[in-house]
């Protein structure tokens, strides 16, 4: 039976040393430029949102699996994604620091995650067509572990690349963050949104 | 945001007074003056980063940066330099833990010191912020660059060339928010058109320096000599000469100088009074006026407009409106201060507070509002921002992208300050004009001497 990768970007986390995979597996990197990540909330004030161009990673396919065959079903995939926490930006320093402070940032510095599940729902009707994804993992925010469910689209760019978007939402309180609040200005709302996007391009894997 | 929470929120504020000048700064805002510790926020207390900086030159400058980076919570002098060691000691009692070096090549290589600021006499900068930029640090390098063009232009060029560094020029009227608040205000017209300008530097002293080590007399008196001193004009008036040209918004197209030994007859053969006449292009003159002989009424910048005149004192500022200017409404309950016959409207934030009106006039700034205090930190968070971003992206990405590495830093937003152009321009100002006073004499400035390249 034909198994089909599937990969994903949203937030990844790196696994490097433990993904000792089979040979074969073709992987996709991330690249300078290529990434964006925001976390969009609300607070008694005003809306707010924090960017990042940052995103480190990888996504690997199964060998066995084809672009132009696939088929919907479970897929077999590698995903690692790595956000430096520090890189996520607003246009308000102070705001920055706050948040930095929240998500405990000089402990934990980055946003990881790591796919455990992915499910083809829809193939492309055009060769540029997006593949749509069900996906399932673990994304870790300030040393807590949670596991979320996103769909993602995939699209295929040139020959060698590979695009990703998608979004969630999560409260930031089930990562153990505190929403911000500023004594007598304002409060942040737990609920936040993340949206990505992210380019991948596809490297060889040296022999093993 | 509908308008009902608009609405929660004046009514807040103007319930808790000091609440919104917090917000303000956490919006991006501006206080013309320092607000006491009791009305910050928690958000002051975070320490977001540190930076360990080392301080080369330890004389009376060198000191005062020590004193204002203690007080930067996101600074850690980690190190202090100068060839003199009872300089290092007396350093030291603001920077009791820092390492001390008697050789700057020794701090540079220093893998701990991120950053280094030059505050040595002037015609000693260029080895030292050159070396410092090769040697892979932030450099703050203080204004004027240099006392000849030649070396300015090198040390501009290095601070060009090193773009995974912080390169800042010493200019610190540049990075104060204070101004910026005030360079907008005057581009939106309060002042009307700028017709003149004036600025000032007064003070009874002789600048001479005694030591029992004649060698070291003479080293300490650079500022004497005019082989290594730009004088009032190029040493002391740089500052105020730029912040003018920066609220005139251009370059002077000439300067007129005089100077001349009125009082220190003791030898020295740099003027210790001198007037300077810069032409913008605008029509406006600035004229300098600066002297060791007299103090009455220290320093201060004036920009006079047709419907106001502006005045600076450090981080205070006065609005004084002509009877036929238009009403602009809020200054009808704004803190006013006599001076003789004219009336100054207060230039603060918050100027109709209540409780503005008690402060005086007179008070003085303390360390965590003068200039020099943003100026470095902002320097800091600029370090702090490049510095991690070029961290993180080669962590993800190695080391052999050079382009995308500059792309990512080139969308790295920064604290405005005065970069290696302006210092640059601000050097070259200072040079002329110093000669031009040195001369008596009108220089014209022609604009390909202020290009870098």
């Amino acid at each position: 039976m034909k198994t089909i990768c599937l990969l994903f970007v949203g937030v990844l986390a790196w696994h490097g040393a433990s993904l000792r995979g089979a040979d074969n597996w073709v992987r996709y990197t991330a690249q300078p430029g290529g990434g964006k990540v925001k976390v969009e909330g609300t607070s008694t004030v005003h809306d707010w949102s924090v960017e990042s161009k940052l995103i480190g990673g990888f996504v690997e396919f199964d060998p066995g699996f084809s672009f132009d065959n696939a088929r919907p079903g479970k897929v077999n995939a590698r995903v690692a994604v790595l956000i430096p926490v520090r890189q996520l930006k607003s246009d308000k320093t102070k705001m920055d620091t706050v948040m930095y402070d929240a998500m405990k940032e000089k402990d934990h510095r980055r946003i990881d995650y790591r796919l455990t599940e992915m499910t083809l729902k829809e193939t492309p009707k055009s060769p540029e067509g997006p593949f749509l994804f069900d996906s399932t993992g673990e994304l870790v925010v300030a040393g807590v572990t949670n596991k979320i469910s996103m769909p993602v689209t995939m699209t295929r760019v040139d020959d060698d690349k590979l695009k990703f978007s998608g979004s969630t939402s999560v409260k930031m309180t089930s990562f153990g963050i505190q929403p911000p609040t500023l004594v007598g200005i304002l409060s942040t709302g737990d609920d936040v949104k993340l949206t990505f996007e992210w380019l991948t391009v596809r490297k060889e894997l040296p022999a093993k | 945001m509908n308008s009902n929470e608009t609405a929660e929120l004046n009514r807040r504020d103007f319930l808790k007074g000091g609440s919104f000048a917090t917000l303000m700064t956490v919006l991006g805002g501006v206080e013309l003056i320092g607000r006491s510790p009791a009305h910050a926020a928690d958000v002051e207390t975070l320490v977001p980063f540190q930076v360990k900086c080392g301080v080369i030159g330890l004389g009376t400058w060198g000191r005062e940066i020590i004193a204002t980076l203690s007080r930067l919570k996101t600074a850690q002098v980690a190190a202090i330099c100068d060839t003199y060691p009872a300089s290092v000691k007396r350093a030291r009692n603001s920077a009791p833990t820092a390492k001390d070096f008697d050789d700057y090549r020794k701090m540079l290589e220093d893998k701990e010191v991120q950053a280094v600021i030059v505050a040595t006499p002037t015609h000693q900068h260029r080895e030292i912020a050159i070396a410092a930029l090769q040697a892979g640090k932030h450099v703050y390098c203080e204004a004027p660059l240099a006392n000849n063009i030649e070396d300015a232009r090198a040390i501009a060029l290095a601070g060009k060339a090193a773009n995974k560094q912080v390169f800042q020029a010493g200019l610190q009227m540049r990075a104060d928010s204070q101004r910026r608040f005030l360079l907008d205000f005057i581009r939106a017209g309060a002042s009307g058109k700028a017709v003149m300008a004036h600025a000032q530097w007064h003070k009874k002293q002789s600048w001479r320096m005694t030591s029992p080590n004649p060698d070291r007399e003479r080293e300490l008196n650079w500022r004497l000599s005019k082989d290594t001193s730009l004088g009032l004009v190029g040493e002391i008036g740089i500052h105020q000469i730029d912040a003018m040209s920066w609220f005139l918004n251009g370059r002077p197209t000439s300067v007129t100088g005089f100077g001349s030994i009125m009082q220190w007859k003791d030898g020295r053969d740099v003027a210790d009074t001198v007037e300077a006449v810069f032409e913008y292009p605008g029509g406006a003159r600035l004229t300098f006026e600066s002297t060791l002989a007299n103090s009455f009424d220290a320093d201060y910048e004036i920009l006079y407009g047709t419907d106001a005149a502006i005045m600076m004192r450090g981080n205070k500022a006065w609005m004084f409106k002509e009877v036929d200017s238009p009403l602009l409404g809020w200054e009808v309950y704004a803190r006013k201060d006599q001076f003789y016959k004219e009336t100054g409207i207060a230039l603060i934030a918050n100027a109709t507070k209540l409780t503005n009106l008690t402060e005086k006039a007179t008070d003085e700034a303390s360390y965590t509002t003068k200039p020099l205090y943003y100026a470095l930190e902002s320097f800091l968070t600029n370090v702090n921002a490049v510095g991690s971003a070029v961290e993180d992206f080669t962590a993800n990405f190695g080391t052999g992208d050079k382009s995308a590495l500059e792309k990512y830093l080139s969308e790295v937003k920064l604290q405005p300050t005065a970069n290696y152009q302006e210092g640059f321009e601000a050097t070259v100002l200072a040079i002329k004009a110093s000669e031009a006073v040195a001369k008596g004499s009108k220089l014209a400035l022609p604009k390909e001497w202020f290009e870098l390249a």
